[in-house]
């Protein structure tokens, strides 16, 4: 164990230099004096394969998942379809064209701020579609973003499920992040902060290999850092798991109280069952929740005056108000030297004054939609504290749906599976 | 308590003999791709340090080839060898990057591989131990609730604390915008109607500018109070504190006086009542767009606020030394403000401003573009700019000439002189040197100028409106004036220095007239009231003296303080900032 243990830890090692060594390196322009003319510019065109072949293959893969999950209950075949998914919509596909990512081109659309290609909308709506029958098949062995942190998952620990909780407010911020940028044309943060894409495309900022390194070290030993405490779209993909109609279980049949799944999910969505007698009444427990409840709007009220007062600070997501802001310092004497961004700022037409004058109407925009920001999270507290103090009666050990990302890792536990003699010797 | 079943499953039967050969695997390709990742850092941080284009051998051979007094043909072929030699050794080792990046994907997706079925080889068995802690589920909930609204709190708390650490650090917009936005509702008005454009009779009757209507010297009132006493108050109508830390000069229109100030941190400007003294209200200006966060070095005797403001009709206008300009009503209400670029100028900028018509001009001496701006009076919105060879600390007129109108202004070569309208420029005589504070006066049609250790001119201007000529038909090079401007009648120039001497000159011949020498010096410019010239010296005494062809002291007077700027004259009144008091005297008024 020890030698995994030093095998694990180099590993991280690996992936955190190993990115740093890929990261992208500008070759500077050659500053030709002599009248050189410079080559006219060809942008092949895009994609190597057609988007409907995409949505094909995300279908069946998505198909194949549910398939492996509910009926075939095979860990193994699962994970060799996320391998599958790893090469083509990863490495293959350099990531994109993503359902993660395609949250921004569909609230582009929803706001009616750009015009969405059909395909963009299958991605975004067919892993929805297949939670809302089979539960997160799409995490289990279809996303490229997951496959890659469930083949490093080598030894996962379990988080306290309350610090589990409160980390799954994340996602819920970077969704309203995600939109709120959408919504101000600050632009696609999801894309810019993908932290795996470097690696699918073997290229790509020293910051993005910093923290795609730095989440696949975690990934060894907390599971899928990035599904569980960022993925924008996994908060839809929970949603609509939630109420599937059907959802992987960790037995196939009854439970029976044998307590080896108990540990058996380092995601934390595995429910244990409920005692049999609560610590607080019925009345009491539901003037609880009423007082929750009667704080919400409050709440929500809070979170919009923060959402508000912060909206400044929340335009510096802009790339207007980056700009301005450089050139501003620049001006200021704060900086040395330009940035590329800066640089190409001053060759260009516009006056320091036109983009500063920009940047404070790019900031004014903010002002209201990061209230409507804030107002939602507000609203995701105070449901998430709601959803705590409600008390759902449970028997048997259950998956979380909505936590669940059905990746089978529980099946091999439950020894009903197979086992059929053995628990009815047991029952005897 | 069910008793846990033994599990079967192969996914937990160990096997040492596939484990070791699994770990040993993972050790091999865990080993191989850290070497090759070291190599392959090593190699980008070379790649990154070394730019091609400026390798330093290169450099070295270039510079030798540069100062080659001849063509060097070796030397050339040696570079064009050196720099295939060092593009090719760039481009290799890029291309060893990308080789070096597949092998260490490969090596990584051996090792996950190896230490996966490590891990399966050696798989830890689920044993659950004890009985299940089932109230634990109570105290999770209770748990989880408690740290969600702590890291809520805490969050929100850490939110309001860095949105108001982070300033934005942008210069603000234009005041329209703001207003737009509702921002400085009460003391912003955004597209107020224009009013009606003061005409040069409007303006004739008040202290518009710097140096009175027209900006060149000369009082249309000749009615200046000849006698008070400050101590006793006699002659005094209000005598208050003035803004400290600026040397600019009151405006007056009405019932109403203008003062600018302002320091590193804030730019403002005050309204009084001409009657009582009474601050009417101070406004301190917004930042801009391009407003910088920090101004501009200045110099101690210059500060922040050296321009004196300009009023016209119902507006009021100051400009400081961060080139932000701006229009205010009277009720102390923005109508517009702007910052105009800041200017490079090492005393800092100085020039007054010089309403006319309906453009306020701002001559803007950035020593890298010196030019002159007109601006539109009711919007700030650029009219005209026209460029000026040099920069001066001097400030524009725009007097009455017999070829109409004409901006006049000096710079440390030149005269010039300007049509309002268009920013043409109509003529131009170079006769100044050094560095110029003094601006033109104008008597006929006669431009007259000078400026220390250089000399004083005279131009005479000829032709027509549209076609002005100028000559130069005389100069002065003894006494001249360093800061304070020179004033003229009919006959004569008057020029006041910082040595304390006045001289009178000869306006058609440049002759002295005669010259009198004062204990103290003047900043303060001189300006003719009628028959008497009015000037204030550096100890804060106002001389008083007329006009004729013999020197005739009409009156010294106290002031009680240094005198910098150069005080308002109208209908027996004067209106006088010294270095702490803003005092109005009038004829037979007694405080």
């Amino acid at each position: 164990m020890k030698l995994l243990r030093t095998l694990t830890l180099m590993f991280a090692a690996v992936v955190v230099l190993g990115g740093l060594a890929w990261a992208e390196f500008r070759f500077p322009m050659p500053e030709f004096e002599s009248g050189y003319e410079y080559p006219e510019m060809h942008t092949p065109p895009p994609g190597r394969t057609n988007d409907l072949w995409d949505v094909v293959l995300l279908t069946c893969a998505l198909g194949l998942a549910a398939w492996f999950v509910l009926k075939r209950r095979s860990r193994p075949a699962v994970l060799g379809l996320t391998v599958c998914s790893l090469a083509y919509f990863g490495f293959w596909r350099e990531g994109c064209v993503c359902p993660v990512g395609s949250i921004q081109n569909v609230a582009e659309g929803v706001l009616g701020l750009e015009v969405v290609s059909i395909a963009v909308v299958c991605f975004f709506l067919l892993p929805l579609v297949f939670a809302l029958f089979f539960g997160r098949v799409f995490c289990a062995a279809v996303c490229p973003l997951g496959a890659l942190q469930e083949v490093v998952a080598v030894r996962p620990v379990i988080l306290p499920r309350a610090v589990d909780g409160v980390l799954g407010i994340v996602p819920y911020l970077y969704l309203g992040l995600t939109i709120l940028a959408v919504a101000t044309g600050s632009g696609y943060l999801i894309c810019q902060y993908d932290p795996f894409v470097g690696f699918f495309r073997f290229g790509a900022s020293l910051n993005m290999f910093l923290a795609g390194g730095v989440l696949l070290v975690t990934g060894l030993f907390i599971g899928r850092p990035y599904c569980r405490f960022l993925c924008p779209y996994g908060v839809l993909l929970g949603w609509m798991s939630r109420f599937s109609k059907w959802h992987a279980s960790i037995t196939p049949r009854e439970c029976i109280q044998c307590r080896l799944c108990e540990e058996a999910c380092p995601y934390g969505a595995i429910n244990v069952p409920t005692p049999d007698k609560a610590p607080l009444t019925a009345k009491e427990g539901a003037r609880k929740l009423g007082v929750i409840l009667a704080l919400a709007p409050v709440i929500v009220a809070l979170g919009a005056c923060t959402g508000l007062l912060s909206h400044t600070m929340l335009a510096r997501i802009h790339p207007t108000v980056q700009l301005a802001q450089r050139i501003a310092g620049e001006e200021a004497g704060r900086y040395q030297g330009m940035t590329i961004e800066s640089e190409a700022f001053r060759a260009g037409v516009q006056t320091k004054e036109e983009l500063y004058a920009e940047a404070h109407a790019v900031r004014a925009d903010f002002k209201w939609k990061s209230a409507v920001f804030g107002g939602f999270l507000g609203l995701v507290l105070a449901a998430m504290l709601a959803s705590l103090s409600m008390a759902g009666r449970r028997d048997d050990y259950e998956t979380d749906r909505q936590a669940c990302v059905s990746c089978a890792r529980c099946f091999p536990y439950c020894p009903v599976e197979k086992d059929e003699g053995a628990v009815a010797e047991q029952k005897t | 308590m069910r008793v846990p079943l033994q599990n079967r499953r192969p996914e937990f039967v160990p096997d040492q003999a596939k484990w070791r050969i699994a770990s040993a695997v993972a050790a091999v390709a865990g080993l191989f791709t850290l070497v090759l990742a070291s190599l392959l850092i090593i190699n980008y941080l070379q790649i990154r340090a070394t730019d091609p284009l400026d390798h330093p051998e290169l450099l070295k051979l270039r510079e030798q080839l540069a100062a080659a007094s001849e063509p060097d043909e070796a030397l050339v072929e040696q570079i064009r060898t050196l720099d295939l030699l060092v593009r090719k050794a760039f481009f290799t080792s890029q291309a060893q990057l990308r080789l070096g990046g597949r092998l260490l994907l490969a090596g990584a997706i051996v090792f996950v591989v190896a230490i996966r079925l490590a891990a399966r080889w050696n798989p830890k068995t689920p044993a659950p131990e004890g009985a299940p802690d089932r109230m634990g589920y109570w105290r999770t909930l209770a748990q989880s609730r408690e740290l969600l609204t702590g890291v809520a709190i805490v969050l929100v708390l850490a939110t309001l604390a860095a949105a108001y650490l982070t300033p934005l650090g942008i210069p603000a917009p234009v005041v329209q915008e703001e207003a737009g936005e509702g921002a400085a509702e009460t003391d912003t008005v955004s597209g107020a109607p224009a009013s009606a454009v003061p005409s040069w009779e409007d303006m004739l009757i008040q202290w518009p500018s710097f140096r009175g209507p027209g900006g060149y010297g000369v009082a249309h009132f000749t009615t200046a109070p000849v006698n008070w006493d400050l101590q006793a108050g006699e002659g005094i109508r209000w005598n208050v504190e003035a803004p400290q830390g600026s040397f600019n000069s009151p405006v007056v229109w009405g019932a109403r006086l203008f003062l600018s100030g302002a320091t590193k941190e804030l730019r403002e400007v005050y309204c009084y009542d001409t009657e009582t003294g009474q601050l009417l209200w101070r406004q301190a200006l917004p930042a801009f767009a391009g407003t910088p966060e920090t101004p501009p070095k200045v110099s101690e005797d210059t500060g922040y606020a050296a321009p004196t403001m300009a009023v016209h009709g119902d507006r009021a206008f100051a400009i400081y030394a961060t080139a932000d300009i701006a229009c205010f009503d009277f009720e102390g209400r923005l109508l517009w403000g702007r910052n105009l670029g800041v200017p490079e100028n090492h005393y800092g900028h100085a020039s007054s401003l010089i309403a006319f018509g309906d453009k306020v001009y701002v001559q803007l001496d950035d020593s890298k573009q010196p030019r002159l701006l007109a601006l539109d009076a009711a919007t700030g919105e650029d009219v005209w700019s026209a460029g000026r060879k040099k920069i001066s600390w001097a400030s524009p007129a725009c007097a009455p000439t017999p070829f109409g109108f004409q901006l006049l202004l000096a710079s440390e070569l030149d005269v010039d002189g300007y049509e309002p309208e268009t920013g043409t420029l109509l003529w131009t005589q170079e006769g100044l040197d050094g560095e110029v504070a003094p601006s033109p006066t104008i008597s006929g049609d006669v431009v007259f100028v000078g400026n220390e250790y250089a000399m004083a001119t005279a131009v005479r201007l000829s032709g027509s409106t549209e076609a002005v000529q100028s000559e130069i038909i005389w100069q002065w090079e003894e006494s001249l004036p360093e800061v304070a401007s020179p004033t003229s009648s009919d006959d004569y120039f008057y020029i006041a220095t910082s040595l304390g001497e006045i001289i009178c000159l000869d306006k058609n011949t440049g002759e002295e007239v005669w010259l009198h020498e004062f204990d103290q010096g003047f900043y303060s410019s001189p300006i003719r009231v009628g028959d008497r010239i009015y000037v204030a010296d550096l100890q804060g005494t106002m001389q008083i003296f007329g006009t004729g062809q013999e020197f005739a002291l009409i009156a010294a007077l106290d002031l009680g303080e240094p005198v910098y700027a150069t005080p308002a004259y109208l209908d027996g009144r004067m209106y006088v900032r010294t270095e702490s008091r803003l005092m109005c005297i009038e004829a037979d008024a007694a405080n």
